[in-house]
């Protein structure tokens, strides 16, 4: 099975994003003070430092469910237009350099085919 | 006897609102005519209230704490959740819902052997606003969202998807009124929302997908269109498919594909489809 497979129900960032998404107060607390909301939640170390250095690569390792990681990349860069060329999917770019660059080629052949 | 006289299914990628200028013309036009093809056919048919399909990415429930179905029971349903209006780039909305069929599909779900969750206030992203956006966008037709796990192991396998849809199929007809109820499936094509082939759309699996269904043969589908498939085709998003997988059990025959579009910069394989007849 894929990549979604790979994530951990257990872990504490899955737990605590759930509530950060549905609450303006947490979210808040998510830019101010990540530290403390991380301790508030339980996340380990690595967790909160994954999250601090927004890298989606360490973050996945550890089990955060993929849907969560560009949510946490909006919770440091904002979400207006979030298209590819954001700052949020910079992260990505970096993480995978790989499987991103396929996809801008992908994206560039098949523009240019029309 | 309530009657099923529509079915439908759209992505329902955030780019199409979000970012939509982001991709081509070619794309932004086809995207506009299909869904404006959708909803001709749409008003064409008449419904009182649509039952929408859709994965719920775990907006509404905790990832240790997800149910296979969730329905939306309320009288009336706002979006998108706060967290999303920036995001979609949308105003809110507001769509009257249908309470007493949410419930009947509740119950009778329950009766059948059908276990679905119920929220009487539900958060919505993507799934249900973009589609509403663009099918609803005056609310003329009341709203039964009905949310399924595409994306929390274990994922449901088409089978199940289509065993459920033959049940609700025989639960919304069953329903004592005289509605008219259009079905409409939103999720999909190939995409990885979050994964390391975030960027990626799998065209080859999309328009293999796209043409079973214009075979209309549900068998061939079934067989041939697994879960190991999709997740192949992009990671815990190309599986909302299995909501269209569930509302092709409520029709028969072909289905007209109204528009594809392999649209990396909405970052999800991009379909739209209609079906002519009902089950």
């Amino acid at each position: 099975m894929g990549n979604v497979e790979r994530c951990d129900k257990t872990l504490p960032t899955n737990e605590m994003m759930f509530h950060v998404r549905r609450d303006a107060v947490l979210r808040a607390r998510f830019a101010s003070d990540l530290e403390g909301l991380a301790r508030e939640f339980k996340l380990s170390r690595a967790e909160y430092e994954a999250l601090r250095d927004k890298d989606p690569r360490r973050m996945m390792d550890l089990g955060v469910h993929q849907y969560y990681v560009p949510q946490i990349l909006r919770l440091f860069f904002g979400a207006a237009h979030n298209s590819n060329a954001s700052a949020a999917l910079e992260c990505y770019r970096r993480a995978y350099p790989e499987e991103t660059a396929q996809a801008m080629a992908l994206q560039e052949r098949l523009e240019r085919s029309r | 006897m309530a009657r099923v006289v529509a079915a439908m299914a759209m992505t329902h990628s955030p780019g199409l609102t979000g970012w939509f200028t982001r991709a081509s013309r070619e794309y932004q036009e086809l995207a506009l005519q299909a869904t404006a093809e959708m909803r001709r056919r749409l008003e064409a048919a008449r419904p009182d209230v649509l039952v929408m399909f859709s994965n719920d990415h775990l907006l509404n429930w905790p990832i240790n704490n997800m149910p296979e179905y969730t329905v939306g029971i309320g009288e009336e349903h706002i979006g998108p959740a706060e967290w999303f209006d920036e995001w979609l780039a949308m105003e809110k909305y507001r769509v009257p819902g249908h309470a007493p069929l949410a419930r009947w599909i509740v119950n009778e779900g329950g009766r059948r052997g059908l276990a679905l969750s119920y929220l009487r206030e539900m958060q919505f992203d993507d799934g249900i606003s973009v589609p509403t956006h663009y099918l609803n966008p005056d609310a003329q037709f009341r709203l039964v969202p009905v949310t399924m796990n595409c994306t929390v192991p274990p994922i449901p396998t088409p089978e199940r998807a289509y065993q459920v849809g033959a049940r609700m199929r025989d639960i919304l007809a069953a329903y004592p009124g005289d509605e008219r109820i259009a079905v409409i499936a939103t999720g999909g094509l190939s995409h990885e929302p979050g994964g390391p082939r975030y960027f990626w759309v799998d065209e080859a699996f999309d328009r293999w997908f796209l043409d079973l269904l214009k075979r209309g043969d549900h068998a061939a589908l079934l067989r041939e269109c697994t879960l190991e498939r999709m997740e192949a085709a992009g990671s815990g998003g190309t599986a909302e498919l299995l909501a269209w997988v569930l509302v092709l059990a409520l029709t028969r025959g072909p289905a007209d594909v109204l528009a594809y579009m392999p649209a990396v910069a909405w970052r999800s394989g991009t379909g739209m489809v209609v079906w002519n007849e009902m089950a």
